[in-house]
C-alpha cells in the first residue's frame, strides 16, 4: 500500500504527570496516514501512557496532541466524536463479559447511531470473519481463549471504522502458542493501510511490520528511525541495552 | 393459640399485606436513591461526591425510628409554624419515605461497591469505542455491577422488611402493630408475639430460600 505524506497524528513536547511522577517528559513526533509505528522500551518508560494519551484516555498535562487536525489537549474538543475515529486494543483484552462477542462488536455503532441494528449485525459479522471468528459469534467472551478474545477486540474496535489504531501490547497477557494467530490478524490490517501504532515486546512483529520504530526511555524518545536502523543498527547506549536484554 | 387464629386470622395477614406493600414501595425508591447517591459517589466530580457522602452518613447517622418521627410528626409541624400550608402525611406516605430514604443511604453504598467491583478496563474499553460517560455506564458498567450486587440487595430486603416494624410507632397497620392491638384485646402476650415472629420468619426464610436461588441462577451465567 501506497504511504501518503499525510499527517494523521502530530504530537509536539506532551507532558503527562501523575501527581509529582514526570511520566512524559517532553514527546513529539509524527504519524502519517497508512504508517505503522512500534513503541518499544523498558517497562515504565511511559510507552503504554504515550498511547493512551492519544485518545486521552490520559488527562494530557502539557503540550499538543492534534489527531486529524484536532487538538484534543484542549478542554472544550468533544473526545467521544475523535475516539470514534481511534480504536484501541487493551493488553487484557477488555470484552464485556454480558454480551455475545457480536453484541460486543455491534454496540458501539448501534448506540452511537452510527448504523441500524442490520446494518451493524452485517459488519460485526463481516469483522468476525476477518478475524477468522464468525463461528464464535453467538458465543460469550469467557468461553474464548486468549487469542480470540483479542481477535475479537481488534474486531470490536474496527466496527466504528477508525482510521487510526491503537495497540497497547495486545500479545503480552497471551500464551505463547496464540502470540501468533493475533500478530496475524494485525499484519493484515498493517497491509491494508491503516495508520497503526503499537506497543509490543514483539521485536520479531517490529521488524517484520513496522515502518517506523521508536525507542523510549525515561518519559523521552531516545531513538526512532526503520526497524534496519533502530533494532539492528542502534546508536544510543540505552536502545543498545535494551536490545541486548530482550534479544 | 388456635383461638387467636381463628378470630385474628383475617387480621394478621392483611397486615402482613401491609408489611409487605410498605417494603416493596420503600425498596423500589430506595433502589432509585441509592443508584443516583451510589453514581454521585463514584463520580470524578468532588461536589457530587460530597453530596453524596452527605446523604449517605446522614440518613445512616439517624435512627429509622427518629427519622420516622422526623417525617411524620416534625415535617407538617414545621411546614405549618412556616405557614406555607397545613397538610398530613398519613402513616403509609411518611412509612414509605422515612423506609425508602433509610434503605436509600444503605443501596448507594451497596451501588457504589458495585460499580467498584467492574474491573475499570471495561469503562476504558467502552469510552475508547467513543460511548459517553453515561452511555458506558448503563450499557457496561451497570449490567455488570447489578449482577455482583445481587446478594447485597436481597439483604438489604430482608433487612428493610424487619425494619418496618419500626413504623408500628406511626400507626402504620403493619404485622407488629397487629400484634400490638392484638395482645391489646386478648392479654394473650406468649402467643400472639409467638404468632407474629413465625409470621416474619416464614416470609424471610422464604425470601432467603429465593434469593439463594437467584444467586446460584447468576453465578452459573458468569461462568459461562
Amino acid at each position: 500500500m501506497e504511504k501518503s505524506d499525510k499527517i494523521k497524528i502530530h504530537v509536539s513536547n506532551l507532558k503527562k504527570n501523575f501527581g509529582s511522577l514526570e511520566v512524559l517528559k517532553s514527546i513529539s513526533a509524527d504519524v502519517t496516514e497508512g504508517e505503522v509505528v512500534v513503541l518499544i522500551g523498558p517497562s515504565g518508560s511511559g510507552k503504554s501512557t504515550f498511547l493512551r494519551c492519544l485518545n486521552r484516555l490520559e488527562d494530557i498535562t502539557a503540550g499538543e496532541v492534534v489527531i486529524n487536525g484536532v487538538n484534543i489537549a484542549e478542554k472544550n474538543v468533544d473526545i467521544n466524536k475523535v475516539r470514534e475515529n481511534i480504536g484501541m486494543v487493551f493488553q487484557h483484552f477488555n470484552l464485556f463479559p454480558h454480551m455475545t462477542v457480536l453484541e460486543n462488536i455491534m454496540l458501539a455503532p448501534v448506540e452511537l447511531k452510527k448504523m441500524t441494528k442490520e446494518e451493524a449485525h452485517a459488519k460485526g459479522m463481516e469483522l468476525l470473519k476477518r478475524v477468522g471468528l464468525a463461528d464464535k459469534a453467538s458465543v460469550y467472551p469467557p468461553q474464548l481463549s486468549g487469542g480470540q478474545k483479542q481477535r475479537v477486540a481488534i474486531a470490536r474496535s474496527l466496527a466504528m471504522n477508525p482510521d487510526i489504531m491503537l495497540f497497547d501490547e495486545p500479545t503480552s497477557a497471551l500464551d505463547p502458542e496464540m502470540v501468533g494467530e493475533v500478530l496475524a490478524v494485525m499484519k493484515e490490517l498493517a497491509a491494508s493501510g491503516m495508520t497503526m501504532l503499537v506497543v509490543t515486546h514483539e521485536i520479531g512483529f517490529a521488524r517484520e511490520v513496522a515502518d517506523r520504530v521508536i525507542f523510549m526511555d525515561g518519559g523521552y524518545i531516545v531513538e526512532q528511525g526503520t526497524p534496519d536502523e533502530v533494532i539492528k543498527n542502534p546508536k544510543e547506549p540505552r536502545t543498545i541495552d535494551f536490545l541486548n536484554k530482550v534479544l | 393459640m388456635a383461638a387467636i387464629l381463628k378470630t385474628y386470622s383475617g387480621m394478621l395477614l392483611e397486615s402482613l399485606g401491609q408489611t409487605m406493600l410498605l417494603t416493596l414501595l420503600s425498596l423500589a425508591f430506595a433502589f432509585v436513591i441509592g443508584l443516583i447517591f451510589g453514581l454521585m459517589n463514584v463520580s470524578k466530580s468532588k461536589v457530587l461526591n460530597f453530596i453524596g457522602t452527605l446523604y449517605v452518613d446522614a440518613v445512616r447517622g439517624v435512627p429509622l425510628i427518629v427519622l420516622a418521627y422526623f417525617i411524620y410528626f416534625g415535617v407538617p409541624a414545621g411546614v405549618k409554624a412556616m405557614g406555607v400550608a397545613s397538610f398530613k402525611l398519613s402513616a403509609l406516605q411518611a412509612g414509605t419515605i422515612s423506609l425508602s430514604m433509610n434503605a436509600g443511604a444503605y443501596m448507594a453504598e451497596i451501588f457504589r461497591a458495585g460499580i467498584q467491583s467492574v474491573d475499570k478496563g471495561q469503562m476504558e474499553a467502552a469510552r475508547s469505542l467513543g460511548l459517553g460517560y453515561g452511555k458506558a455506564m448503563q450499557k457496561v458498567i451497570l449490567p455488570q455491577a447489578i449482577r455482583t450486587m445481587v446478594p447485597s440487595i436481597i439483604n438489604q430486603f430482608i433487612i428493610s422488611l424487619k425494619d418496618t416494624s419500626i413504623l408500628s410507632v406511626i400507626g402504620f397497620p403493619e404485622l407488629t402493630k397487629a400484634g400490638n392491638i392484638i395482645v391489646g384485646n386478648t392479654f394473650k402476650v406468649l402467643e400472639v408475639w409467638a404468632i407474629v415472629a413465625i409470621m416474619y420468619m416464614i416470609v424471610i426464610t422464604i425470601l432467603s430460600k429465593l434469593a439463594k436461588r437467584i444467586e446460584r441462577r447468576l453465578n452459573v451465567g458468569k461462568e459461562r
